[in-house]
């Protein structure tokens, strides 16, 4: 049976996934999946270096393109990775360079496997899954 | 790196993440990299080569 909305384990389950949300692989790793946690780090950090090495778009939301937001959040979902980049190193990635487009569709995978990460913790913390 | 090498890598990250999200078991692991690794690399040769067969657009406009 699923906890109720305010019980303990329910608010333990919701922290497990903001905290798999911020950083990639530390939410199995709080539910003591190490192994697992260190195999989504190093991939979605593979996939993140990579991202940033071709120079890719970090999405942003831009006024009159709806789909910019659908983006934005889907490169959200990497989490604390995300607003360093975007607020704190001001990172804009460079169309000009050859391989820009494959940058941004490295870039938009951390974020969304990240995503996936986190709902997965979010689950296991609830007790929906092994 | 070159095209095919990017989406070599693309596939080997796909494949890898949801080998280790979706599977437990080693064996069931390693099959479904192979999976996913091989369909996205095969998948993305033979679209790649049916759209050789697409007639080419209009040619870009010059400066």
């Amino acid at each position: 049976m699923d906890p109720t909305p305010d019980s303990p384990s329910s608010r333990r389950a919701l922290l497990v996934g903001l905290l798999a949300w911020a950083l990639p692989g530390a939410g199995h790793f709080a539910l003591g999946r190490r192994g697992r946690a260190a195999w989504f780090a190093a991939l979605t950090c593979l996939a993140l270096l990579t991202g940033l090495a071709l120079a890719g778009n970090l999405h942003r939301p831009v006024s009159g393109q709806p789909l910019t937001y659908l983006a934005t959040l889907g490169a959200m979902g990497m989490g604390l990775v995300y607003f360093v980049l975007e607020v704190g190193l001001g990172y804009a990635g460079d169309p000009t360079a050859a391989g820009y487009e494959y940058g941004t569709a490295f870039l938009l995978t951390a974020g969304l496997m990240n995503l996936l990460l986190a709902l997965d913790a979010w689950d296991i913390a609830n007790g929906r899954k092994d | 790196m070159s095209h095919f090498g990017l989406m070599t890598l693309y596939a080997f990250l796909l494949g890898g993440f949801f080998a280790v999200l979706w599977r437990r078991e080693r064996r069931d692991q390693w099959r479904l990299f192979w999976q996913v690794f091989g369909g996205l690399l095969a998948g993305a040769l033979v679209l790649g080569w049916l759209m050789y067969l697409l007639p080419p657009g209009p040619p870009p406009a010059g400066p």
